[in-house]
């Protein structure tokens, strides 16, 4: 524990001199902002003044096997112990038994494994990789990629522009990347193609994708790119029928398929991916977060030997590298962290005790007027708060709803994202029973004092 | 001669069955027992899993800085991942803060707010997407281009990869390119794109033809520009003194910011802290990686400047970006420990003295072999450029694969090595001494005498 004076010399250096994500500087300073955590046991963290905080977020959606785990720390510093690097075109041990065990671990032919460092280069990679592989196919005029409106796939230039909406603004960045199309979203709850149910509106969707596709002629289209379960839409779940038609019309049209399991990889949704509740394989995957719980930046792209095939010759390498693409220590972590994930059964643990949480917080949806809907898979859940049930109106920007709801949360110990009238939840796997009540009941008792203060009445 | 061992060959057909390596080919390397497994490291060497011993020349991607085998970084992360394996950014956390005010003190000028990353690519991205948007916050939404030097590496994400157009990079496999890239001449003194004569003539002539493409395009559209201090792909390209400040001046001028790429540069490798240095210009956005963790574990970081950053504090002015490895705690631990390990045996000051003593032993081998057309570099980011005729500067035909015949060369002395080309890349981790200059100098010279007489080279 830090004394206090050191606290603020932290929180007074960070303010200064630290880029922080999505925050401002100058507000976060006249509220004593921001946090300093300095150390982490399971799904909770403390910080500098010693308060311990539930970490509903399990960092970004992240940390799957928990904080605390001293054995991924032996393993990365055993592994830094003999060689933390390796020359130009060589490899090493850790690297090639984490490229084996994630080829094990990915269904069907998923078997070639292009390390990097983040989600974001995962996504990148595949693009790039899908773009490469239509030229050598002799179908170079496919460039076009599909993803869908409100999902998220990464910050950096060729990913930028996928997904998006208006919770994802890009004009700063522009010009937009050339090629970019938007298929609809599956979100049962709010179907922009007018579903009434999670299967209309899977059907609906999945169709507005082929539409998309037959629109802009089939030949110009390199890839569609989504994940399983879409993560800023809060958790939305498709209906059944989504993915295993989404497979159907990439095949029919020679589209590329590229499954991003940045989140839902390795556990979230209580199946190793995500791809697995629907039964289909990908041409390309791409894995971060969960394939190391967040212990070292270390992230893959998952390649189809069919498609990796056409890149195995010694003039057909593909001209992409990153300085870390298959770095020993984060591999080493990587690997220790899959092991803990398989001997622990977390994957089983995140599919029970992810469906007790869903179980809980339906009850809150009963109870709540501002609560719209509750959705997830597994470890992965969120509640979509509105003004009004019947026509799911969120509430006015100046309402601030997020951030009333973060702070009432703060005061129950919890950290909690929230995002426009969305809270956002996925805690690490090793989440037990008893810290879903507490985090409900924390809920619960912060929506109450919302709706109170907003003079909206309890339903019962 | 060591043997191959079974666990030698089991991860070679486990790499060549499921690992994807950069630039390299599985089914050629299955045909030649490749790859390299290695598994030990010291200094600037590495043992592989037969037990050879390797001097690794460039000490990974010219990235381990300190070299290997630094226990105290080892601890460090431990320490850390022990304590507090990962938190995201937004809040904080004690070895961040400590960091981010660390490179506040070591970097030049007002540079002073921290944006942390993963990698160099991730930094130079963020570096455009500040300054892009930077231009919206100041009522010039008009300015989205980005120069940069022709024959530069800026790195392998979507708008990255289009800056410089390097050689050896087949960008055709990811059109469509990226809009609004514009490329200037590099300074490259031995061949200057502008006809320049000595370094001097060439870099008023490079920075002037930089101008010229700002006021061609219109300044108004202009966003930044993007360079390395010394282009580090073709093997320590140094520009003639009168750039750095021609180009900063002209930046100036046309409301143009100017984004130092010292991803390879950076924390001593050219002798200073930072390549810039040499230079004494302060750019509006600098990027890092490499250096900062040598490799140890990734880590990168673009800082900018208090003047642009400023535009982006009050509520409105946000800038909409998040990375989950952003401010990693682990990688932040790292970096601090391998800056004070830099700082604590002067490897600044080191690789300054080492790298003088090296450039001038490759000098001798210039005078020696007909088919080096030039050594250069700052530091201890050197290169040697072959050619077929050093009057004429003709490069040898792609045909005749140099580049790749000498790496076979140099594993025959023990040296692991890169080419790129007709160049050989130096940048070796920054503990090297004198006695291990001399090693590598005598293997460099074997190899180089070697392929001589292989090649149909005028004298």
């Amino acid at each position: 524990m830090a004394k206090v004076s050191e606290t603020q010399a932290l929180r007074d250096a960070s303010l200064r001199y630290l880029w922080m994500h999505n925050r401002d500087w100058t507000q976060m300073a006249e509220e004593g902002e921001p946090l300093v955590i300095t150390e982490g046991k399971g799904i909770r963290v403390k910080d500098s003044e010693g308060k311990t905080w539930i970490d509903v977020n399990g960092g970004y959606t992240s940390v799957n096997a928990g904080y605390g785990r001293t054995e991924i720390a032996g393993a990365a510093y055993e592994q830094a112990m003999k060689t933390v690097f390796a020359p130009v075109g060589t490899t090493t041990e850790p690297v090639v038994r984490l490229a084996a065990k994630v080829a094990e671990l990915a269904p069907g032919s998923l078997n070639r494994v292009f390390l990097v460092s983040g989600g974001s280069e995962a996504n990148e990679t595949a693009i790039k990789i899908a773009r490469a592989y239509q030229r050598r196919r002799g179908e170079p005029g496919r460039y076009k990629i599909i993803s869908r409106r409100g999902s998220y796939h990464g910050m950096t230039g060729g990913v930028l522009f996928t997904g998006g909406g208006p919770a994802n603004p890009r004009a700063d960045f522009e010009p937009v990347y050339p090629g970019m199309l938007y298929a609809p979203q599956p979100n049962p709850y709010r179907c922009e193609m007018g579903g009434t149910t999670p299967s209309e509106c899977a059907v609906r969707c999945a169709q507005a994708v082929e539409d998309l596709i037959l629109e802009n002629g089939p030949k110009t289209i390199a890839a569609f790119i989504g994940e399983p379960v879409a993560v800023p839409q809060g958790a939305a779940v498709p209906g059944d029928e989504y993915w295993p038609m989404i497979r159907q019309i990439c095949d029919k049209y020679g589209v590329l398929l590229i499954d991003d399991e940045v989140i839902c990889g390795f556990g979230r949704t209580g199946k190793w991916f995500g791809n697995q509740h629907w039964n289909i394989v990908p041409d390309i995957m791409s894995v971060a977060k969960g394939i190391v719980s967040s212990y070292l930046p270390v992230a893959a792209t998952v390649v189809k030997d069919e498609i990796a095939e056409y890149f195995s010759e010694r003039d057909a390498t593909l001209s992409h590298v990153f300085t870390n693409a298959g770095h020993p220590v984060t591999a080493a972590a990587a690997l220790k962290n899959i092991e803990i994930i398989e001997k622990e059964n977390l994957v089983q643990n995140a599919a029970e005790v992810g469906a007790y949480l869903k179980e809980q917080l339906t009850g809150l949806k009963v109870d709540h007027p501002i609560v719209g809907d509750v959705r997830g898979l597994g470890c992965f859940a969120a509640l979509d708060l509105v003004s009004n049930k019947e026509t799911k109106t969120g509430f006015k920007p100046e309402d601030k709803m997020a951030q009333r709801m973060t702070d009432k949360l703060r005061k129950r110990g919890l950290l909690l994202r929230s995002r426009g009238d969305m809270l956002h939840m996925g805690p690490p796997l090793c989440i037990t029973r008893d810290d879903v009540d507490d985090i409900v009941h924390a809920i619960d008792v912060s929506l109450w004092e919302l709706e109170g203060e907003m003079g909206i009445a309890r339903t019962t | 001669m060591a043997t191959t061992t079974g666990k030698t060959e089991e991860l070679r057909d486990l790499a060549n069955e499921h690992l994807w390596m950069p630039f390299r080919s599985w089914v050629d390397m299955e045909r030649h027992d490749e790859p390299l497994v290695i598994e030990r490291s010291k200094g600037i060497h590495v043992w592989d899993s037969d037990g050879r011993e390797w001097i690794d020349v460039n000490g990974g991607y010219t990235s381990v800085s300190v070299g290997y085998g630094r226990t105290e970084i080892a601890q460090a992360m431990r320490d850390q991942m022990r304590t507090l394996p990962y938190w995201p950014e937004g809040t904080t956390t004690p070895p961040l803060a400590r960091l981010v005010k660390k490179l506040a003190e070591l970097t030049p000028g007002s540079l002073e707010r921290t944006w942390p990353v993963s990698g160099g690519s991730e930094a130079n991205e963020t570096a455009i997407k500040i300054a892009r948007a930077y231009h919206k916050r100041r009522g010039e939404p008009g300015r989205y281009k980005i120069v940069s030097l022709k024959g530069t590496y800026h790195g392998g994400t979507g708008v990255t990869m289009w800056l410089g157009r390097p050689a050896g990079i087949n960008l055709s496999d990811f059109e469509p390119e990226y809009p609004g890239m514009v490329y200037a001449p590099l300074p490259n003194p031995y061949r200057c794109e502008k006809g320049g004569k000595t370094p001097s003539e060439c870099s008023v002539r490079c920075a002037k033809a930089l101008e010229d493409l700002i006021v061609f395009h219109g300044p108004q559209t202009v966003a930044a520009v993007i360079a390395e201090p010394v282009c580090s792909g073709l093997g320590g390209v140094v520009p003639g003194d009168e750039y750095w400040p021609l180009v900063r001046r002209i930046c100036d001028k046309h409301g143009v910011l100017l984004i130092d790429d010292e991803v390879v540069c950076g924390f001593g490798r050219t002798g200073r802290w930072f390549g810039i240095d040499h230079w004494d210009v302060v750019p509006d956005i600098m990027t890092m990686a490499k250096g900062l963790g040598s490799s140890y574990v990734p880590v990168g970081a673009a800082v900018v400047t208090r003047e642009v950053a400023d535009a982006f504090a009050g509520e409105q002015n946000i800038l909409r970006q998040a990375l989950t490895y952003g401010g990693h705690p682990v990688a932040a631990a790292v970096a601090l420990k391998n800056i004070e390990v830099i700082e604590e045996e002067k490897m600044v000051e080191n690789s300054a003295k080492m790298g003088a003593y090296f450039l001038g032993q490759l000098r001798g081998l210039e005078e020696k072999h007909h088919i080096i057309g030039e050594v250069r570099g700052l530091g201890l980011l050197m290169g040697i450029e072959l050619v077929a005729d050093r009057k004429t500067k003709a490069k040898f035909p792609a045909s005749l694969r140099v580049g790749e015949r000498l790496v076979e060369k140099f594993r025959k002395q023990g040296l692991l090595l890169r080419t790129l080309g007709n160049i050989i890349q130096l940048g070796p981790p920054m503990c090297i001494t004198k006695t291990e200059v001399d090693e590598i100098v005598r293997g460099l010279d074997t190899a180089i005498g070697e392929i001589e007489t292989e090649l149909p080279a005028k004298a």
